[in-house]
């Protein structure tokens, strides 16, 4: 959604990222009840969702209000260089 | 509380982080996560990830909007779009093998950061050239 927003609509990458995190809401919400109860047995592990929500709760509201503070080209090119980590570990070893 | 979940609030941290600053809603990162560091299988880090997302994207969402960051309209219309995609796409990815998933998923996201790349590009020649971006 973001480099949609970006690329060809034009849009700030601040704009762009902070817009994708709220997009993301409602379609967690409906995903999530598909992967629970639509798989042979429950693929959620709430005990280790627990703990990852308490540290990524803290970091997205830090997150948040550090966004402002950082320049657009600087977001593009840290959201480029994550898709790239992210990509090549999913490529070379999913 | 084990090392194992000290270990998980340290991800989750990083991962907030970077969701609330690139917006990429914790699951690039929370993904990776457990199916490196904790060994979690595709799908079952795929359905955690979720579970954690909810909350981090409410609380980066609100966050987002008190500080001015979201154009409301443009993120509701593609929480509609997203959320007919996503419904379809979850259902897909229960019958497509775990190693295929995540391939394709990794060749979407380096396309994607080789198009970014050149977007940061421009708008720093932009920049040089005095036009405003």
């Amino acid at each position: 959604m973001i480099p949609l927003q970006v690329i060809w609509a034009g849009v700030s990458q601040r704009h762009a990222n902070a817009n994708s995190l709220v997009a993301i809401i409602p379609i967690a919400i409906a995903a999530l009840p598909i992967y629970y109860f639509l798989q042979g047995r429950p693929q959620v592990d709430f005990h280790f969702a627990l703990f990852l929500i308490i540290g990524s709760v803290a970091g997205v509201y830090t997150g948040a209000r550090l966004l402002r503070y950082v320049p657009d080209r600087e977001l593009t090119l840290a959201v480029a260089a994550v898709m790239l980590v992210v990509g090549l570990k999913e490529v070379i070893a999913p | 509380m084990s090392w194992g979940d000290a270990l998980a609030v340290l991800g989750g941290l990083v991962a907030g982080l970077l969701s609330g600053l690139i917006g990429i809603g914790g699951g690039s990162a929370f993904v990776p996560i457990m199916t490196v560091g904790f060994r979690f299988n595709q799908a079952l880090a795929q359905g955690t990830s979720l579970a954690a997302i909810v909350p981090t994207a409410l609380v980066g969402g609100i966050t987002h909007i008190r500080e001015g960051n979201v154009l409301l309209g443009p993120a509701l219309w593609m929480g509609g779009g997203g959320l007919a995609g996503a419904i379809l796409g979850a259902l897909l990815a229960i019958h497509i093998p775990g190693l295929i998933l995540a391939r394709v998923w990794g060749a979407f996201l380096l396309l994607t950061a080789f198009r970014l790349a050149q977007e940061a590009r421009s708008k720093a020649r932009a920049a040089k050239s005095g036009r405003p971006s």
